[in-house]
């Protein structure tokens, strides 16, 4: 006979783990898929100092870890499995992955997002290598080196200057001539003395040894290529939120975010969407967590209704 | 069952055996390296009848991956009777490494 969870959780990231914490505290079955380790983006940063209750900071791979041993001392279980569709209207909600089929009464969906890659050979190995994407998790590795930020938006402009703050020079790499960013950062970007700007230019190439030692970038316009030395390179150009397993399914903002509010409900009842998946003010550990929390008391409720 | 840490001579010996050796070269202060360990545990269990799953921590064997030209890591590489078969870099889901095992391993 098939197992039916009360509770399947798509994402292991903090998200994901809150929500089957608080089901299976609630007695709920949860199963939670995970496709590689508990964390999400949080798992690659090694240091949180705004995650409350850790007064020294926290290693988010072992935030993450607790956060799953957690929910499992609960009865949560994990199941490494990659989810390749999921059909969500069904009765039960009927999810295949790699590790088989598995079937929910309701889903949480928690893919998170993850920062636009430029989509470079070797990229994602150099990260934590010299390639970053977040200059308020990395920025102070660079303390007194040199950095490139690539992107011309508002998160841009915002790395730009909180690096120019902590490395001793920024190049800020964009394929426009002007910033795209709201005027508010463009004066005390000008203003800071160790603010270069390259225009109308795109990063070709990452070069590097064991470490990222510079970047290859190409004027859009001439078509000329030059080295610029550098010790990081921060990719701000945007994020993309992980909803193509449901994008024809549930309802999506401009932007590609699950459309649910506080509650944490979509248009689908007994789907819910937490952590950076879903549309919101601000995507933080601690607004993941609030997130999973929520949906799992909606979910409560909404299996009391559907019995 | 936990992959075992394992170093340049032992691996020799192993890879030399009948049984391939799946390899996961790691260090410690390598983030991709921690997020695909509880993986690779799992894996190391799952294919504990038709391979062996072991971890070399670059770091303290430098000879070996510089021999294998890895630059990268982390990198997982298979071996059959002492040779390379394939080698698979930053697998970005237990499912990517299950089918780089069935292609392989066939």
């Amino acid at each position: 006979m098939t197992k039916v969870y009360d509770m399947l959780i798509i994402g292991g990231g903090p998200g994901g783990y809150t929500a089957a914490l608080y089901a299976a505290r609630a007695g709920l079955t949860v199963a939670v898929l995970e496709k590689l380790s508990a964390g999400g983006q949080m798992a690659l940063t090694t240091q949180i100092d705004n995650y409350p209750g850790f007064e020294d900071g926290v290693d988010g791979f072992e935030l993450a870890a607790k956060m799953q041993a957690q929910a499992e001392r609960f009865g949560a279980v994990t199941e490494y499995a990659e989810v390749y569709e999921a059909d969500l209207a069904a009765e039960p909600k009927a999810v295949k992955t790699s590790e088989g089929d598995f079937y929910g009464r309701t889903v949480v969906i928690a893919t998170g997002a993850s920062p636009r890659e430029l989509g470079l050979a070797e990229e994602q190995s150099l990260i934590g290598r010299g390639v970053a994407y977040c200059a308020a998790c990395d920025g102070m590795f660079y303390k007194g080196k040199t950095v490139v930020v690539v992107g011309g938006g508002n998160s841009a402009a915002a790395d730009a200057l909180l690096l120019s703050r902590v490395a001793e020079k920024v190049i800020v790499v964009h394929r426009r001539d002007t910033l795209r960013a709201t005027k508010i950062y463009h004066q005390p970007l000008m203003n800071a003395e160790n603010v270069e700007f390259c225009w109308n230019s795109t990063v070709e190439k990452i070069l590097h040894g064991d470490k990222v030692s510079g970047v290859v970038v190409k004027n859009v316009n001439s078509g000329e290529e030059k080295q610029i030395d550098c010790d990081g390179v921060f990719v701000s150009i945007g994020r993309k939120p992980a909803t193509e397993l449901v994008k024809s399914q549930l309802q999506l903002d401009g932007s590609g975010y699950i459309v649910a509010d506080e509650s944490t409900r979509t248009n689908i009842g007994g789907v819910f969407a937490v952590g950076d998946v879903r549309t919101k003010m601000l995507r933080q550990v601690v607004t993941a967590v609030s997130d999973g929390a929520a949906a799992a008391h909606m979910a409560e409720e909404y299996l009391a209704e559907n019995r | 069952m936990a992959a075992l840490n394992t170093d340049r001579k032992q691996l020799e010996q192993l890879i030399n055996g009948d049984k391939p050796v799946l390899v996961d070269f790691w260090a410690p202060w390598c983030g991709y390296c921690r997020r695909i360990a509880p993986v690779f545990d799992k894996i190391a269990e799952q294919y504990k009848d038709v391979l062996e799953a072991v971890k070399i921590n670059v770091d303290q064997d430098e000879g070996m991956s510089d021999q294998l030209g890895i630059e990268i890591i982390p990198t997982l590489v298979l071996f059959r009777k002492g040779k390379v078969v394939a080698s698979v870099t930053n697998p970005p889901s237990k499912a990517a490494i299950d089918s780089f095992i069935a292609e392989n391993m066939a």
